[in-house]
Parts: C-alpha cells; sequence; structure tokens
C-alpha cells in the first residue's frame, strides 16, 4: 500500500511540472575523431584509408576530376552515358553482365557515376571478398570496354526518360527552378534532349574516358574492416601498371547567367496543387558571409520550427511542405530557394505569405531567442557529423578534392557561434533580393481561385512539353559509311544512273491507292526538291494540298477556302519529301545528309536535323526494295514500310509503280501509280494555285 | 564430415557471421517490460556520444475507424504540437478553451445532422461560432515549442510515420541528453494535446493532393489498392479526402485512448547509454501511466478472390503498369520463399526482370517487384510494378511479364540465383546494422511482428533453408491469374486543350 502511494506521489511531480526544464545535462561524451592515413601511390595517385572494424565490411570511392559541365553542349549527356557504361559496358576481361553475375554472387558492388563537378567509382564488399572486388574496382577504373548494346541500351532509356520528364509536378518544379536561374543555354542548366544524345558515339565514351581517368586526377578513399598497412601494399601492387598521363583538366565553367525575374507558370491540368520555388542564385562555402546566411535561412525556413514553417504551415494549414536553404556549393554558387507545394487556390495568398517573411527578415532583426536557438542547435548537433567514421573520412576527402582547408567543419562552427544579429540583418539585406526573385509554379491554372497576375510581376509560361523525339540513328563509322556510300551509288545506277536522276526537274503521277476500305483518285506533282501539290478524290469531297518549300495551304470540303498548313501538316508533308525516293536516292550530293550503311543491304540516311530514313537494296537487281521510317502512331513511335515493285522505265530512270504500305508491321495501303511523266515543265504558279 | 567443416570455415562465412552478430548483440542487448506493459529494447553501442529512440506504436491506418479513415496518420501529425508542458501560454485555459471548441463543433455537426432540414442561416452562425472558438483557442499557442525544445537540444531525424500497421516516431540526440527524449516523449504519450487539431487537418489534406491526388502513381496504386482488397483495410491507402476534412479531436483523442495503451507500444534505444539508468528513466517517466486493455484485434479477413481483376486509371503522365497477387502475411512459412523469389525477380541487375524485360526485350525502363505491400502483418499483396519504354506500351508489358512468370513456372528455377539471393539479403542485412536508428527501428519492429527483436537473425536461417522447390512452389501457389489484380493507367490528353 505505502509503496504504491509513493508512486503516486512520484507520478504527480512528474506530471505537474514541465519535466524537461529540470533536467540537468552532464557533460557529453568524448567525440572520437578517427585517424585517417593519407598517401600517394607512385603512378600519382592519392590514397586515403580509414580502418573500422565495426563490421566485416570494406568500401572504397575513387573521385576524378571531371563532371558534367564539362561536356560539350551539342552532345550534352555524353558523360552521364560515359560515366553509367563505364560499368554496365564491362572490361576487357569481363562483359557487363559477367560482373553483375560475379558481383551479385558475393553480395558486392562496384559502380560508377557522375555529377556536375566530380565523377566516382565506388566498391564495396564482405571482408573476404576484397582482392576480388578491388580487381574488378580497378579494372573498370582503368579499362573500360563500352561495349555498344549497354550504350545502346542506355541511350534508349535516356530517351525514354526524356519523354517522362514533365510528369511529375514536384521533379518538374525542381528542375525549371534550378535550369531557369543558372540559364537553360549554359553548363548548368542544359537538358538532355533527343538530338544530343542521338550525337553521343562509342568513341565519345573512349575518350572521355582517356582524358579524364589518369592516375594524377584520381583521388581513391577506403574505409572499413582491413589493416592499413596490408591494403596499402595490395595498392601499390594492382596500381603499379597504371601509369597513363594526360595534360592536368581545364576548370569547371562559372555561373554568368542572370535570370529574368518573375513568375514562370508550367501548367497542368491533372494537378490540383501548385509545386513551387521562389528564389534566386545562392554562394559558395567559402563566403565569409556563409555562416551567417545559414542561420538566416534556418530561422527563415529550414526547421519545423522556422518562421516559412510556422506561417504556413503551422498557422495557416497552407502547405504539407514548405522551407527555404541557403544553397551553397563548393565551387560555384547554389540555388537560394523556398519551395513547397499547396492547393492551387491558395497559391497567390502562400505567395504573398512567403514574401511578407522575406520582407520581414530583410528588414527587422531576429529575436535573441530565434538566434540562441539555431545557434545551440548547430552546436548540439555537432557531434552527429562524427556519429560514423565514415563520415569523417567522406567530409575530409571532399574538402581535399575540392581544395577546402582540412580544418573546415570547425572553422565554420566557431564562426557561427560568432553571428550576431546585425551580422544576420547585414547579410539578409545583402544577399536576399526580392527584386530578383524567380518564381516557379507547377499548377492546374484552372484553379487558381486568384490569378497569378495579382502579385504584379512579369509571367512567363513555361512549355511543359517534350521536344518530340527524333529518329534513333545507327553508329557509323569509316567502314559503314563507305559501304553506305557504294549501296547508294549501285541504287542510283539500277535507277538509271546518278545524271539522269540529277537531270530530272519535276513528276507528275496519277495515283490510284487504296488505304484501308477507302479507294482514292490521286494526283501529285513535284516540283523538286521541296515544293509539291497533291490533290485527292475522296469520297466526300476533294483534297488539296499544296507546299512551296516553307509553307502551305490546304483545300478540303466544306472549309470556308484555302486554309494554311497547320504546324503537324508541314512536317509531315517535310518528312514525306524527305523519303522521296528521287531525291533521297541522290542524298550524297545534298549537304549535310549522312548516308550510312546499317546491313548487308541496307543504308540509313539522316539530315542531321532529325529525319531518318532506311533504304533496303534488293541485291538481285539493285533497286531499292523496302523505305523504312518511323512516325508517330496512336501508341507512340511506330514504323512505316513501303515496299517498291512494278518497276518501268521513265526516260531512262526505273520508278516503282506499285507501293505497298505496312504500318507498325500491317498492311494499311497499296498505291498504284498509273501514269509517271517527268520534265514536264511544270512551274511554281501552278503548284500553288488557289 | 569433412565437406560440413569445409562450408562452416569458409563458404557459408555470412551465415556464421550472423550467429556471431547475434551472440555478440545478445550481450549488449537490455530487454524489459513495464508494470504497465510498455516493452523497452535497449543496446548499447559506445562509438560515439550519441544515441537513437524509436518508439513504435502496433496500430496503424488499417485501425483506422469507419467514416473516419486517417484518423491514425491524423493523430500522429499531433506530436508536432507539443504537450501540457510544452506548446502552451496557459494550459488551463487552452485546454478550457480546446474544450470550447469541441462544443461548437458538435453544435454544427447536429445541424449538420439534420441534413435536408437543417436550417441554413444557423449553420453559418455555427460556423462562425467554430471559428471563432478556433481563434481563441489558438491564442494559447506557443508554436512548434516541441520540435524547438528537440532541435536546440541537437536532436536530428525528428520525424514521425504512419504505415498500415504501425506508427512510429523517432530521432537522435547528443547521449548526454537521453533524459530530455523520456521526458518530452512521456509526457506526450501519456497526453496528448489536440492542439491546431483543425489546421493540421489542412496539411493532412494537403499530403493526399501531394502523394496521390496530383501524382499519377499515387493514383495508379490508390486503384489497385481499393481494388485489390475488397474488404480488408489495406485498401485504405492514405485516407479519403472527405474523410480527412471531417476529422474530429476527439475522434483522434478515442483513437489514442485506445490503441496507446503502454502494452501496445515498444521503445527501442540505441547508441551510447547505460542500461541500467534507462531502466531507472522509463520506470520514472513511462511506469505512470495507467496500464489498459490491449486493443481490439482486426478480425476482417479478405474474401479470397474469385477472379481476375483489372482496373485502369487516366492520366496525363506516360502509363506505368502494377499488378498485384494476394500473398498471406508475414509470419507464414511461405514469406522466405516469397522474398527470394522477390530477389530473383528484381534484385541488381541480375534480376529476371531487369535482364529479360530491360535488357533483352527493350520493353521496360524500369521494373521491381515488392514482395510484401501494402504492409505485413496481415495477408497483403505481391505486386511488380513496371514503366514501358517510349513506344511501348503496357499491354506489351503484360504480355511479356504473363510470359516471364509462365516460363518460371515449366522451367527448372536457376540455383545459382536462389544463392546469389540469399546472399544479397545475407549482406543488406549486415550493412543495416551500421546505423544507430537503423537497427533501433529493426529491433523494435521485429520484437512486435515476429514476436521478439532476436527474429532479425534467426529470419536469416529461414531464408537460408529455402529450396528452388520451395520457390517454384510460391510461384505456382500465388502468383495466378485468378489471384491477381492488374492496374494500369492509360495516358490522355489534358482536357480543354
Amino acid at each position: 500500500m505505502r509503496t504504491l502511494l509513493t508512486l503516486f506521489a512520484v507520478a504527480a511531480i512528474a506530471f505537474s511540472q514541465p519535466a524537461h526544464k529540470l533536467l540537468k545535462y552532464p557533460k557529453l561524451g568524448e567525440v572520437k575523431i578517427p585517424e585517417i592515413e593519407t598517401f600517394t601511390l607512385p603512378n600519382g595517385m592519392k590514397v586515403f584509408l580509414l580502418e573500422n572494424h565495426n563490421l566485416p565490411l570494406i568500401n572504397g570511392i575513387a573521385l576524378v576530376r571531371t563532371g558534367t559541365l564539362l561536356e560539350p553542349a551539342d552532345k550534352t549527356g555524353v558523360h552521364i552515358i560515359a560515366a553509367g557504361t563505364m560499368r554496365t559496358g564491362g572490361t576487357k576481361a569481363k562483359t557487363g553482365d559477367q560482373l553483375d553475375e560475379q558481383l551479385e554472387a558475393i553480395a558486392a558492388g562496384v559502380e560508377s557515376s557522375i555529377d556536375e563537378t566530380l565523377a566516382s567509382v565506388s566498391f564495396n564488399c564482405l571482408k573476404e571478398n576484397t582482392d576480388e572486388v578491388l580487381g574488378v574496382f580497378h579494372d573498370v577504373l582503368t579499362g573500360p570496354e563500352f561495349r555498344q548494346n549497354k550504350i545502346d541500351l542506355l541511350k534508349m532509356q535516356y530517351r525514354s526518360a526524356i519523354g517522362r520528364r514533365y510528369d511529375d509536378a514536384g521533379e518538374v518544379n525542381n528542375a525549371e527552378f534550378s535550369d531557369t536561374v543558372y540559364g537553360k543555354d549554359t553548363p548548368f542548366g542544359r537538358s538532355i534532349e533527343y538530338e544530343t544524345l542521338d550525337r553521343i558515339q562509342r568513341e565519345d565514351l573512349i575518350a572521355f574516358h582517356k582524358r579524364y581517368y589518369f592516375p594524377a586526377n584520381v583521388r581513391l578513399a577506403i574505409q572499413g574492416d582491413f589493416d592499413k598497412a596490408a591494403m596499402r601494399a595490395r595498392l601499390e601492387q594492382i596500381f603499379a601498371n597504371w601509369t597513363v598521363q594526360q595534360q592536368p583538366v581545364p576548370e569547371f565553367p562559372k555561373v554568368t547567367h542572370v535570370a529574368k525575374p518573375g513568375i514562370y507558370v508550367g501548367d497542368k491540368k491533372e494537378v490540383n496543387q501548385t509545386s513551387f520555388s521562389i528564389g534566386h542564385l545562392g554562394g559558395l562555402l567559402s563566403d565569409k558571409d556563409y555562416p551567417a546566411l545559414e542561420v538566416l535561412s534556418d530561422i527563415l525556413g529550414g526547421s519545423f520550427d522556422s518562421r516559412l514553417f510556422r506561417k504556413v504551415r503551422t498557422e495557416m494549414g497552407l502547405a504539407y511542405s514548405v522551407g527555404a536553404g541557403w544553397g551553397a556549393g563548393y565551387l560555384n554558387p547554389g540555388l537560394f530557394r523556398i519551395s513547397g507545394s499547396t492547393k492551387a487556390e491558395s497559391t497567390v495568398l502562400t505567395f504573398q505569405t512567403i514574401q511578407k517573411e522575406v520582407e520581414r527578415i530583410r528588414t527587422e532583426p531576429v529575436t535573441d531567442q530565434e538566434l540562441n536557438d539555431a545557434k545551440e542547435k548547430v552546436v548540439n548537433s555537432f557531434v552527429f557529423n562524427f556519429d560514423r567514421p565514415s563520415k569523417t573520412l567522406s567530409r575530409l576527402f571532399r574538402y581535399e578534392y575540392y581544395g577546402y582547408p582540412k580544418d573546415f567543419l570547425f572553422t565554420y562552427q566557431k564562426a557561427l557561434a560568432a553571428v550576431t544579429k546585425q551580422d544576420i540583418l547585414r547579410v539578409a539585406k545583402q544577399y536576399i533580393q526580392p527584386e530578383k526573385f524567380v518564381y516557379v509554379a507547377i499548377t492546374n491554372t484552372d484553379q487558381l481561385k486568384t490569378p497569378l497576375s495579382e502579385l504584379k510581376l512579369p509571367i512567363t509560361q513555361l512549355e511543359l512539353k517534350v521536344k518530340e523525339p527524333k529518329k534513333e540513328v545507327s553508329a557509323a563509322d569509316p567502314a559503314s559509311l563507305a559501304k553506305g556510300k557504294a549501296l547508294l551509288a549501285r541504287m542510283q545506277q539500277a535507277m538509271g544512273g546518278a545524271d539522269k536522276l540529277a537531270a530530272i526537274k519535276d513528276v507528275v503521277m496519277s495515283n490510284k491507292a487504296e488505304l484501308g476500305p477507302m479507294k482514292v483518285n490521286q494526283k501529285v506533282q513535284l516540283l523538286l526538291p521541296d515544293k509539291v501539290r497533291q490533290e485527292q478524290e475522296l469520297p466526300f469531297g476533294k483534297v488539296i494540298a499544296a507546299f512551296d518549300g516553307k509553307s502551305g495551304f490546304l483545300v478540303a470540303p466544306g472549309a470556308p477556302g484555302p486554309q494554311p498548313m497547320p504546324a503537324p501538316v508541314l512536317k509531315q508533308v517535310g518528312d514525306e519529301l524527305f523519303a522521296m525516293l528521287v531525291t533521297l536516292l541522290q542524298s550524297d550530293k545534298i549537304a549535310g545528309r549522312t548516308v550510312n550503311a546499317v546491313g548487308d543491304n541496307r543504308i540509313e540516311i539522316t539530315d542531321g536535323g532529325g529525319k531518318a530514313a532506311k533504304l533496303e537494296m534488293d541485291p538481285a537487281t539493285g533497286l531499292p526494295a523496302k523505305l523504312i521510317v518511323e512516325a508517330m502512331g496512336p501508341q507512340g513511335k511506330m514504323e512505316v514500310e513501303r515496299q517498291f515493285s512494278d518497276w518501268k522505265d521513265v526516260n531512262g530512270v526505273k520508278f516503282a509503280h506499285k507501293t505497298v504500305i505496312l504500318q507498325g508491321g500491317k498492311p494499311a495501303g497499296t498505291t498504284i501509280s498509273e501514269t509517271i511523266t517527268t520534265n514536264t515543265g511544270v512551274s511554281l504558279e501552278e503548284i500553288m494555285k488557289k | 564430415m569433412s565437406f560440413r567443416n569445409l562450408t562452416c570455415l569458409g563458404l557459408l562465412a555470412p551465415v556464421l557471421l550472423c550467429a556471431q552478430s547475434l551472440a555478440d548483440f545478445e550481450k549488449r542487448v537490455t530487454e524489459f517490460t513495464l508494470k504497465n506493459g510498455m516493452h523497452f529494447l535497449v543496446m548499447e553501442r559506445h562509438e560515439s556520444p550519441t544515441v537513437a529512440f524509436h518508439a513504435h506504436v502496433n496500430a496503424g491506418a488499417a485501425n483506422d475507424p469507419a467514416n473516419a479513415s486517417s484518423t491514425a496518420h491524423m493523430f500522429e501529425h499531433m506530436i508536432g504540437k507539443g504537450t501540457a508542458s510544452l506548446g502552451s501560454k496557459n494550459f488551463a485555459l487552452e485546454q478550457k478553451a480546446l474544450a470550447a471548441v469541441e462544443v461548437a463543433y458538435d453544435k454544427l455537426e447536429e445541424e449538420r445532422r439534420r441534413e435536408r432540414r437543417a436550417d441554413k442561416a444557423q449553420i453559418e452562425r455555427l460556423e462562425a461560432g467554430l471559428k471563432k472558438a478556433i481563434e481563441e483557442a489558438d491564442k494559447f499557442v506557443e508554436q512548434n515549442a516541441f520540435t524547438r525544445e528537440i532541435e536546440k537540444n541537437g536532436g536530428v531525424g525528428f520525424n514521425a510515420s504512419t504505415g498500415l500497421d504501425t506508427t512510429n516516431y523517432f530521432y537522435s540526440l547528443p547521449s548526454n541528453r537521453t533524459e530530455l527524449w523520456f521526458a518530452l516523449q512521456s509526457e506526450w504519450f501519456r497526453q496528448p494535446v489536440f492542439r491546431e487539431f483543425y489546421k493540421e487537418r489542412d496539411v493532412v489534406r494537403e499530403e493526399r493532393r501531394m502523394r496521390v491526388e496530383s501524382s499519377a502513381q499515387g493514383k495508379l496504386i490508390e486503384a489497385l489498392l481499393t481494388t485489390a482488397f475488397t474488404a480488408h483495410p489495406y485498401r485504405n491507402f492514405i485516407g479519403w479526402a472527405s474523410d480527412i476534412e471531417n476529422l474530429r479531436a476527439k475522434g483522434a483523442a478515442e483513437f489514442h485512448k485506445t490503441y496507446y495503451v503502454p502494452a501496445n507500444v515498444t521503445i527501442s534505444i540505441v547508441g551510447d547509454v547505460n542500461p541500467a539508468q534507462i531502466k531507472l528513466w522509463a520506470e520514472k517517466y513511462y511506469g505512470p501511466i495507467p496500464a489498459g486493455p490491449l486493443p481490439p484485434r482486426l478480425y476482417t479477413t479478405e474474401p479470397p478472390q474469385n477472379g481476375e481483376k483489372r482496373v485502369t486509371v487516366d492520366t496525363e503522365a506516360q502509363p506505368f503498369i502494377a499488378i498485384a497477387y494476394h500473398r498471406p502475411e508475414g509470419t507464414h512459412p511461405d514469406d522466405p520463399a516469397i522474398a527470394v523469389l522477390d530477389g530473383i525477380l528484381s534484385s541488381g541487375r541480375t534480376g529476371k526482370l531487369n535482364r529479360e524485360l530491360v535488357e533483352e526485350k527493350k520493353l521496360a525502363l524500369g521494373a521491381d517487384t515488392g514482395a510484401t505491400f501494402p504492409s505485413g502483418k496481415y495477408p497483403n499483396l505481391f505486386i511488380v510494378f513496371m514503366v514501358p519504354n517510349a513506344g511501348k506500351t503496357v499491354e506489351d508489358l503484360e504480355k511479356a511479364w504473363d510470359e516471364l512468370i509462365e516460363k518460371m513456372k515449366k522451367d527448372p528455377i536457376d540455383e545459382a540465383a536462389v544463392k546469389r539471393v540469399k546472399t544479397k539479403l545475407r549482406a543488406g542485412f549486415i550493412s543495416g546494422l551500421d546505423s544507430n536508428s537503423g537497427l533501433a527501428r529493426q529491433m523494435a519492429e521485429s520484437h512486435v511482428a515476429l514476436g521478439s527483436w532476436k527474429k532479425v537473425f534467426t529470419e536469416l536461417e529461414e531464408l537460408e533453408k529455402v529450396t528452388s522447390a520451395d520457390v517454384k512452389r510460391v510461384l505456382n501457389t500465388y502468383l495466378t491469374k485468378k489471384n491477381r489484380t492488374v492496374a494500369y493507367s492509360i495516358q490522355v490528353k489534358p482536357e480543354g486543350k
């Protein structure tokens, strides 16, 4: 009974007072800063070793000084494809698939990756597999084979990813904000596009590796359950023969773009929430005001108790996520960014609330409590920088790579402890510049109750549309190009000779076409190289399409006179003209075109601007047998194939008088040419007659 | 005999390692239960002066009351709102004001219940009254005081999560501040305050907008779950918008009373701590919380499925496809074999989906499987999620998946793949032991879901026993058309364009 009473008494004390306020904390236990051994191998490669015997694991990472910022603009993505296929494309001894089997059987990994300012090759394994895995790591780092099948695979995956680029509002918001602030035409804001991807060839990847992966440009860090001396000996041995040298790598480019302030709106009809970012460029970690800016952004939007979190989420319930960060980079400015999401109808209210909070922090000093809390937070959580030995290693390793002093973290902590309210107000005024803010809003504009124009800022529409996929182009090398040229010459010869083809000025055809159940009479007048008129008699009336090389018009039953050709039709006409046999066969004389053999009897012709067609020769006659192009169908990309037959002579040149059309492998129609005449003297006026 | 020795010495090193780890871990783990039933797991790790806390409540969204989905989640959000001693300018007055909010809300609801006979003007008056009562209560709020206290004491990783079966509260502190966690968390467990509840409700509503309504994947997964489960509450993905908009503080309080009884809570603490001291603090801070009956069991069992189910979702985004097969609960003897099957299909680059659908046939941009979805306490789903490449369709992927599965059922299972998957699962487990917070979570989960924290180690032995015949058996038993739901999105043009 007594015990019970005592227990109640204790309970009453425990809960009647704010228990946490009575707590006294003992001194924090000692922080162990692990010892890291550094040395340089005879070949010039710097090594950092850290013994850590907590678990029977070993992992390592080699940093290579390069990055996507060094990619040529017309091949954006080349370093990403290279870094990706360094591992998947295998080594001289083994294919990537064989490496997968070997490594996964022992639960080990070797990976290669890249970001803006560094590339890496890393490994991890159980202790007992160290030698085997180090061997693979060495081979991937020093001698990747870049097998073509994995290059094709990765390029295709990036093509698919481009097609999905605008699907997720949150991701679109991140990318558009970053690209807009850094500049979409700069190395910091460029995106991989179908064209840049198409230009990437195996030689580029080999050249990338050769240029950047050499010992003096590599730093290696390994941590885990090993003996330092033994590991050092092992590294000296396996890297003894890797002695290639290269010129020092170029400097990374600097950020120079100045973004146009204002609101950038991307419309997505299927969302009911606005994903937003507000801000401008941030700074460098080495800036003397960086510690004050950190405290500032922490108070503004860095925690569960920041001003923005309190106001926008806690007080107004406007957002699930909202926050701000002063982005500081090692070499280039990061992004100062306030971001979050709110239901579309409260977008303007949320922006205004944020504007007010930004103004407040720029005009009034923060409170003592805010400053103290922010500092205490950093001081008290400092120990978590050392809670695992690997954190110390990776930090020092990064500092070394980016040329920062070893004690950077400690200097930073000291500087932070000295930050005053005046410092914060000063840096807020100096560095946070609302007049330069870029606002990105990915939203459903139909649901914005208050229009964005209420904010009285310039508004720019973001085009959230994938640039139409260009045709995939096969890899070309000198041998395949020579063969392509020969195949084309043979087809020209079989048709009647290059000179005869070149002499054709115009072609006029009368066709009977069967397109599914529909029978159509067609008259086609072609004034080479790029002017065309087509008249078709369809069951519902006559349709005329005319094109003068630049623009054109359509006449259709029911329409009030000729209508200008809309963009999709213009594009279709351009594609059709490109695929006309008579001009396609003269591609060797047209600037910018590439003729490449892609099979024993097959060539691929590309115009460098995204048009491509494959032409297959009948080996018996030398005449073109099939023409294959890709077109967009309802289900996406689709192959359209034309099979030629019934060849007859017209003024010394052979023309196919029958064409069977297949779409996606299925029969789609037949065209029979009743008459074909050439050099009739048809004029541009006749072609464009309305 | 010599063969046996050989395997023990070399080839089976990882298994030995687990046995060693368990022995080693057992030495460092202290386990005790308070009189009120609350269970504690304490593991000493003195590598750095830090400590990770994980409070695990054996209840989640599957326990949401009818008409009030998202109650468990909504209650979880109250952790940020503080306690009697943290977060109020005057708790006595605040309590009265909060009670007045509920009274005003009750009156409004009473009128609304009259449905068509309700008096519109009266409703408007009552709404205004509720708004005013809320504003009155808000005057006492000292915002985010609870989280601020944690952060300024060096707390990192503060967060909470609501799953279907469990709710978790976690963060780490410098180890000299261990007692702070006891003081704060125990007070909240005993007496949460439903401060700013109705604003937080808007936040939860925004969370649904973000995760489901504005996400093509979210919409597809919600459609899949509501189709696959007819009766079982696993069909509740994140709660319905209309339910969330009408959640009440008193409903959340009732949920707390029912499910947050001490015997339904497990605490694990990993780091630089002294177990004897931990026990004293546990008694002091959590001991006084009165014991209560364990919450009711969830009886609803999903009835057997009688034929394939299909569902589609229109979206502007590029399409996805998900196929889900009913499978038994996590403690079922088939669980390890299902885990191995999952690994054979999608673990690493050698996984069959990557090799065949991504690399060889180039149909999928990505494809993944999950052995346990959306949660594991009750019978759940084995799921495959596939993303078609440009120019490929969800139909292409469904067909390819069917061919792959049917072929696996006919052909012998690749022994090398079985071995590889087991090795990887073991190695993944070992790397998972690295962080205090990860370990704290694993130990609490294992204690509740499997009956003992030690099961995280012994489970690996179960895994080791899986044979290719077991894999084939689970494949034939569960991956059948009759037993599945196919969900895919269809890309449509934006409306009004």
